[in-house]
């Protein structure tokens, strides 16, 4: 693969975790966010690298996984500065509910070393801005989602922008 | 009939990933006293926040606890789900043109901008509809081209 064909998926990838940051915004997004995002890489990778109609299966599902793969990158690092900065985010703000949820089923001590990781990272991230756990566990889950919910924009921008070039 | 059989395969395979994923979102309303439900709820909590909002007022509550997802992405999964069941027993292949899958996401456009504009109020269960629609279209979008592509192996005649 060229360097230039990466740029699309690093533009589409780069602003849907800008997307997916921004609070309000991913409220109207929701999960189709990185799906269209990597449809627009199709489409851009198209106009940009002139590719060849029909799409390739392969590029396409390529280009979907790369532009998931660039949103996690971008997402994990927006999500580190703003907690490195502001020393809080939604998961500190959120964590006593969830302690108070979790509770309810009266685990004994499973949910006591469970909650006492949890409490260590939020301790972490309100004292130092930064949680080596918390940032592991993001970008994996990160990873993990984006990256399937980019190939399956691949597959789509692929059905759409074939049935369009057969037109 | 070995095609048959790739096509059940395929099937099969996307709809167990779908029961996987929804059973996911709603594992901790379906197992309300299972303690594995509470300790995934913070990681499965934050995966599925990746990918939805999960905004409390917009989501459905089911035995005192809330899904994990909004009530627009309950039906776009559910609507994928059903849609991923109901192909194990028909074959016939859907040629669906594009204009369907523009069709299918004005109703999610034009309730997010009417309630948006609070033109009417919020409905859970009109996001629920709104994304049923959307997410059954796009299984049959996504199923088509991996069908096309693995087991036709025709990725232009049929889109």
């Amino acid at each position: 693969m060229d360097r230039k064909n990466y740029l699309p998926p690093l533009v589409c990838g780069f602003g849907a975790a800008v997307l997916t940051t921004v609070p309000g915004v991913k409220s109207f997004g929701c999960c189709l966010i990185i799906p269209f995002a990597a449809i627009l890489s199709l489409f851009l990778d198209h106009k940009i690298n002139k590719s060849e109609l029909p799409f390739n299966f392969k590029h396409a599902m390529l280009l979907g996984l790369l532009t998931g793969i660039f949103a996690t990158l971008f997402a994990t690092f927006f999500d580190v500065l703003m907690t490195y900065i502001l020393h809080t985010n939604e998961f500190v703000q959120t964590l006593p509910q969830t302690e108070e949820l979790v509770r309810q089923y009266k685990l004994g001590v499973l949910l006591n070393q469970t909650m006492g990781m949890l409490k260590q990272m939020s301790k972490d991230i309100q004292q130092n801005g930064f949680s080596l756990f918390y940032i592991v566990g993001i970008f994996f889950s990160n990873f993990f989602i984006n990256s399937i919910f980019g190939m399956l924009g691949g597959l789509l921008g692929l059905s759409f922008i074939n049935k369009k070039a057969q037109k | 009939m070995r095609q048959i059989n790739s096509k059940i395969s395929l099937r099969l395979i996307l709809f167990f990933m779908l029961i996987v994923w929804c059973f996911g979102f709603s594992f901790e309303s379906l197992f309300p006293n299972s303690s594995l439900a509470a300790i995934s709820y913070p990681l499965l909590k934050h995966a599925y926040g990746e990918v939805c909002h999960q905004i409390p007022s917009k989501t459905f509550v089911i035995e005192n606890h809330r899904l994990l997802v909004c009530a627009r992405c309950t039906g776009i999964y559910l609507g994928a789900l059903v849609f991923s069941f109901l192909s194990l027993f028909f074959f016939r292949k859907l040629n669906l043109g594009i204009k369907l899958l523009y069709i299918s996401l004005v109703p999610i456009l034009i309730d997010v901008i009417f309630s948006s504009l609070d033109i009417y109020k919020y409905s859970k269960l009109i996001a629920f509809g709104t994304g049923i629609f959307f997410g059954s279209i796009v299984f049959v979008y996504i199923l088509t081209t991996l069908e096309n592509n693995f087991i036709d192996k025709k990725p232009m005649k049929n889109g």
